[in-house]
């Protein structure tokens, strides 16, 4: 397994690089997709998966990034790449502001405090009209350049897979992962466990910054009820769990599966969507909180680095 | 702004304010119960509250029942639905971590929110039984709103009494504060569970009930009390019962005051804020929680 799994890792990669010389259109705009949930999931993955602590709401990493991006793209004519980077940086403060304050709570607080966040964003974009073009949306100029964020979007999910797979092996990570088994054990042990939450919580939203930001770009309009749905931050942590929480490919694994799925059967169902995803939720809660990875790591006793 | 504020522009937003927040005391109420007792986040709390508005709306659209009778049947109706889910779903995850119980009835919540959407379609329906205002000069009091403020108060009341001095009541409240030492005492916590399930449930139903006469209803109305109802939880202190109360009025209140010298727009932004600072200065809240 140690000497097959690099090498299935090159040819993957090789062949998603070479994707677009032979795709459709289409073929890119959908990988590219995945790409941005894999990117999502593993972010959420890094704060909630290694420290416990649940983020409700994540989707606003994703919308700030989009509203970020974009607003430097049309007011300062910021070329897209650097726009886009410059969205995950204002994401990254955004998390600073929410995380110095929420990450001192204990238990289900943190989640209840991240849980109407979308909401307060979405008002908050709304009401600044004169920046963010209030509710009317704000159009970025024509630009084709599927390929190119097809490129960028993998280059993120990649770098945040890889991020995650240097934390796990990390001293870091292993602090993050005593805070999450006993947080008290942890302050005894002489971690500053706010300090490393919040770094943890800074990590997880830069990625989604930058994705929202080449989101945006990809669809060329945003609008606040389409960059700050609660469903996505549901939909991130929906594959996460079913991938397996707090390992390294689980996010990328529950991404895959749930996306193909959706790209496959709830197309076919559109007024029923909400339906099945309810029922796919409940299903993967009751059924197996642990996720697929979760599973063979306790049954195959595995390495922690999966 | 350039808008001048009176005195009697504060005084009638005081009193909106007020009457707002009973009924976020009242729906809070119901999913403070269900977090004090078994320590569930129910984020279907505000689609369970849009089943209640829509029990309301079809009797009233069907045989013309008075919206604040059909209180009878909706509250009574949404505890079954309560007891059911409890029963089948939430059970299960009473001991999992908050995720679980949060992720299930958030599944839950969209695939009731799109059950409504397919039986009774997307449009705005009203309920067109109570309309216009008393004027207590130099005030105006909105009649449905004033009578929601009082089925609201009442039944809050009714709950604390209830909670307070039945059997019943001091079984859920001893759940709530230790379920080891209750079930030493000879509870049946399962059957309790069940029961205070199906009374949150049916408190939001109360309010879905009373929030119809008011503002036209659709199948997303109930998010948002969702949302306020966690709020006033936190603000009132979790597992504090009489809490609710105070939060909720205090929500009210703020809400109003925001929309007054801000914009209603940020409401919600404001509210946020003023949870993280109450979170943070007392994280038990106003009134301690007696978790």
């Amino acid at each position: 397994m140690k000497r097959w799994f690099p090498v299935g890792l090159v040819v993957l990669a090789v062949g998603l690089a070479l994707y677009p010389l032979q795709a459709t259109g289409y073929g890119v705009r959908v990988m590219l997709q995945l790409f941005m949930w894999i990117a999502l999931a593993q972010s959420w993955n890094l704060i909630s998966g290694l420290t416990g602590y649940v983020s409700f709401g994540h989707v606003v990493f994703f919308g700030t990034g989009a509203y970020a991006a974009s607003i430097l793209i049309v007011t300062l004519g910021w070329a897209w790449p650097l726009a886009c980077l410059g969205g995950g940086v204002v994401a990254a403060a955004l998390a600073f502001l929410i995380g110095w304050p929420c990450l001192r709570l204990k238990g289900p607080y943190f989640a209840i405090a991240t849980l109407g966040l979308n909401e307060v964003m979405r008002v908050v974009v709304s009401y600044y009209e004169g920046l963010t073009g209030g509710g009317n949306g704000l159009s970025l100029p024509t630009l084709h350049a599927s390929v190119e964020i097809y490129y960028a979007m993998g280059l993120v999910a990649a770098v945040v897979t890889a991020v995650t797979y240097v934390i796990v092996t990390s001293r870091f990570g292993l602090r993050l992962m005593t805070i999450r088994e006993d947080e008290v054990a942890a302050e005894a042990m002489g971690i500053d466990t706010l300090r490393y939450k919040l770094y943890a919580f800074l990590l997880s939203a830069a990625a989604p910054g930058i994705v929202g930001g080449l989101s945006a770009r990809d669809q060329g309009y945003i609008e606040p009820l389409s960059v700050f749905p609660l469903i996505m931050t549901i939909t991130m942590i929906v594959m996460a769990l079913f991938g397996g929480k707090g390992t390294i490919w689980g996010p990328v694994l529950g991404a895959a599966v749930l996306f193909a799925f959706q790209e496959v059967v709830w197309a076919r169902f559109i007024y029923l969507h909400q339906l099945l995803f309810g029922a796919i939720i409940v299903g993967v809660v009751l059924l197996m909180p642990r996720g697929i990875l979760g599973v063979l790591q306790q049954k195959y006793n595995l390495p922690r680095t999966i | 702004m350039g808008v001048l504020i009176t005195p009697s522009m504060i005084g009638q937003v005081v009193i909106s304010g007020l009457l707002a927040g009973s009924l976020y005391a009242m729906v809070a109420l119901g999913l403070g119960l269900i977090f004090g007792v078994m320590r569930v986040l129910n984020v279907a709390h505000g689609p369970l509250l849009m089943m209640g508005a829509y029990t309301t709306f079809w009797l009233f659209h069907w045989i013309g029942l008075n919206p604040y009778l059909s209180l009878l049947v909706s509250m009574p109706l949404l505890f079954l639905v309560g007891v059911a889910l409890q029963r089948f779903l939430v059970r299960r995850v009473v001991d999992a971590p908050e995720l679980s119980s949060l992720l299930l009835t958030f599944g839950v919540s969209i695939a009731l929110v799109n059950l409504a959407q397919l039986a009774f379609t997307s449009d705005l329906r009203s309920v067109e039984y109570l309309t216009g205002s008393f004027v207590v000069a130099p005030f105006a009091l909105s009649k449905p709103r004033l009578a929601t403020c009082g089925f609201a108060i009442a039944i809050t009341l009714g709950a604390f009494v209830f909670l307070r001095s039945t059997r019943l009541g001091k079984a859920i409240r001893a759940v709530s504060q230790s379920r080891e030492v209750a079930q030493v005492c000879g509870i049946d916590v399962q059957r309790i569970h069940l029961i205070t399930f199906g009374l949150g449930s049916a408190l939001a139903a109360a309010g879905g009930s009373l929030v119809a006469v008011m503002v036209a209803i659709q199948p997303e109305m109930g998010q948002v009390y969702t949302f306020k109802s966690f709020l006033v939880i936190v603000l009132g202190g979790a597992g504090n019962y009489p809490g609710a109360l105070l939060g909720g009025l205090l929500l009210g209140l703020v809400e109003q005051l925001a929309s007054l010298f801000l914009t209603s727009q940020v409401n919600e932004a404001v509210a946020y804020v003023l949870l993280v600072i109450v979170l943070l200065i007392r994280p038990t809240g106003l009134l301690k929680g007696r978790v």
